[in-house]
């Protein structure tokens, strides 16, 4: 049989555009695949020149699905740039806007996204298997994860005035306080808002992780790291904490985000906008062998339950520890990140619900001056797709010199490329394959929650390759460009 | 929900791409906007923000969406109204967030009883590297595809 090059593009249900490639050998089984990203963004040589404290504003427009995970993570790096120790009242207004953030963005990727692949079945009709065959399917459903996430949107509009281009956030802490009658009125919300989490994860569990554990057990299955942020009695947590980093094995060790470059490096590959970052504190370099992978970690939502040795509030703990007794730690299949997903949300809307009840959460000291000043000044959060770090550098008048932004997206690249390679090769035999393994093979991406408009920004003014067409021995045949 | 909601879809950041919020910044700045409508920069958000009305139990009668397209007949800072039908179903429709508004979502509010209109600006120029500010060609078309937004589907006749 000649070598032959299948080609997904783009891949659907992802944030941004991406292309997967798949080289066929002479005997028709999977000699090689690729991810390929085919968009650009440039962002970080836009940022050199400007005024620090316009960043948090500024970052909002990188990304339509998670702006209020850059805008915290910027407005943390300001605060570092500028030396501002922010109220504490501050800090808990901001982690009530994440929190709340966090809980729509999960119900999106988990109902919206990668849901569909499981609540409509991977062998679905194309024309349904999205949300709204869900919705047809199982109208019930569709009206509670329409409901809560109309509340997210609700309460973001009341605690900062703006859900969509937040600007509340600022160097300093936080621009608007909270009163007690909004306090009240966001509290019943969110008590919607959690007891949906907790019936989205038992429903999963009862209705829907069952009839996948096969698929669960065989698509995109990886060895690798996990990262993720802890506080310092090791509990997981979304705003603040040293990040972790874990080996394959379980052993990790933990470091202040202003470090991160001691820890991680980032690779340029020839094919890719999407730079790819590697453990190289781990001093084994970097390889995506599927036999013998170095340097890899994952980040997101499994990620963050490995990484974590508890949760600090009742019910996602008793979830993790289900989760744990079922399948280990670190657990490595790769579409056990839905499973994590909702116990994440769990989480986030327990968490969200211990801010609310607060006193402090109505305080009116929410922000310090701050004055520009030269220095850098790195600032984290986990993003619902992973952990989020910007890093930004000033002259004595507060303008940004240097920018670096490393997205979740952008950690998983690796591990996304090797997950469709081992989904690739596991489910395409022989030269045959359908659209349902092709979707399948998706599915190893999706469950990433890859958002690659954020994470292209490596510009180096060519365009990626689309096509790449490859023959048994590697030799380029053909390259077609966007 | 307001019975007609007008918006602004792209990127602020990609030169031209900037024209939709660019229009409903107009909008509200310069017109008295009826107290049935509301009109909205939703930049990057637009698929969320349709997803969830074409969810809602509740919908508006009229979304008017205002965007950059470019169309291989058009010049640059033209303005047009681009029917649904027209739009082309590519697999990058399935329901992702982060382009502009899928015609898959726009036409399954057509189909639950929304009036769907596009308004569109031809670009001059997106360009590949962030760049902010609409080029001359396309910030002269803001204040007339706001007048022509306003007299045709947001004024109380």
């Amino acid at each position: 049989m000649a070598p032959k090059t299948i080609t997904i593009a783009p891949v659907s249900r992802i944030e941004g555009h991406a292309k997967v490639t798949i080289q066929l050998g002479d005997d028709g089984n999977v000699k090689d695949t690729w991810m390929n990203v085919v968009e650009l963004r440039g962002f970080e040589k836009f940022c050199e020149g400007r005024p620090a404290e316009e960043m948090p504003r500024i970052v909002t427009s990188i990304c339509g699905v998670c702006p209020w995970h850059h805008h915290l993570a910027s407005a943390k790096a300001c605060d570092a740039v500028f030396g501002a120790n922010i109220p504490s009242a501050g800090k808990k207004l901001r982690q009530l806007c994440q929190e709340i953030a966090y809980t729509s963005d999960e119900i999106l990727h988990f109902f919206f996204l990668a849901g569909a692949d499981f609540v409509m079945g991977p062998g679905a009709d194309y024309a349904v298997r999205n949300v709204i065959g869900i919705v047809q399917s199982n109208p019930e459903v569709g009206k509670k994860v329409v409901r809560c996430r109309h509340l997210g949107t609700q309460m973001l509009n009341i605690v900062s005035g703006k859900s969509i281009h937040p600007v509340t956030a600022v160097p300093g802490g936080f621009s608007k306080p909270l009163t007690i009658k909004e306090r009240d009125e966001v509290i019943k919300m969110a008590e919607e808002v959690l007891q949906f989490a907790k019936w989205a994860i038992s429903w999963a569990k009862t209705e829907i992780f069952p009839k996948y554990l096969d698929a669960v057990k065989t698509v995109g299955i990886i060895k690798t790291g996990f990262m993720g942020t802890v506080k310092d009695d090791g509990s997981m947590d979304l705003y603040e904490g040293k990040i972790r980093l874990m080996k394959p094995d379980g052993t990790y060790e933990d470091f202040d985000d202003d470090k991160y470059t001691d820890y991680i490096e980032e690779k340029v590959l020839p094919w890719s906008y999407l730079k790819v970052p590697y453990a190289k504190s781990w001093g084994e370099g970097f390889s995506m062998d599927l036999d013998s992978p170095k340097g890899i970690y994952r980040t997101n939502t499994l990620a963050r339950i490995n990484v974590c040795d508890k949760m600090s509030t009742p019910c996602a703990q008793k979830e993790l520890e289900e989760f744990r007794k079922n399948f280990g730690r670190p657990a490595q299949l790769t579409l056990l990140y839905n499973w994590a997903r909702l116990i994440n949300l769990v989480y986030s809307a327990e968490h969200m619900m211990e801010l609310l009840n607060d006193p402090e959460i109505t305080s009116k000291e929410i922000r310090v001056p701050v004055k520009p000043r030269a220095a850098r000044g790195v600032g984290h959060v986990e993003a619902p797709r992973g952990t989020l770090i910007h890093d930004y550098t000033t002259d004595a008048d507060g303008m940004i010199t240097r920018a670096n932004l490393i997205v979740g997206t952008t950690h998983n690249n690796a591990p996304m490329n090797m997950s469709v390679k081992q989904a690739a090769k596991t489910l395409i035999k022989d030269g045959n394959y359908t659209e349902q393994i092709l979707n399948t093979v998706e599915m190893a991406i999706r469950a990433y929650d890859p958002c690659l408009s954020c994470a292209t920004h490596n510009l180096d003014g060519t365009l990626p390759v689309k096509i790449t067409i490859l023959g048994p021995d590697g030799e380029v045949k053909d390259v077609l460009t966007n | 929900m307001e019975e007609i909601l007008v918006l602004g879809c792209g990127n602020i950041l990609y030169g031209d791409d900037g024209f939709g919020p660019a229009v409903t910044d107009y909008l509200n700045a310069n017109y008295k906007i009826p107290k049935n409508a509301s009109v909205v920069n939703v930049g990057l958000a637009s698929r969320g923000f349709i997803f969830d009305i074409l969810l809602s139990e509740k919908r508006p009668r009229r979304v008017v969406i205002i965007d950059a397209i470019a169309h291989s007949d058009r010049k640059a800072g033209e303005i047009f109204e681009v029917p649904l039908s027209n739009l082309v179903k590519e697999k990058v429709d399935d329901f992702s967030f982060h382009q502009g508004p899928a015609s898959n979502m726009l036409k399954e509010l057509r189909d639950n009883g929304v009036e769907v209109i596009i308004i569109a600006c031809q670009p001059e120029n997106i360009p590949r590297e962030m760049t902010c500010g609409l080029s001359s060609v396309v910030q002269n078309s803001v204040p007339k595809a706001s007048e022509l937004i306003y007299n045709k589907y947001l004024r109380v006749h």
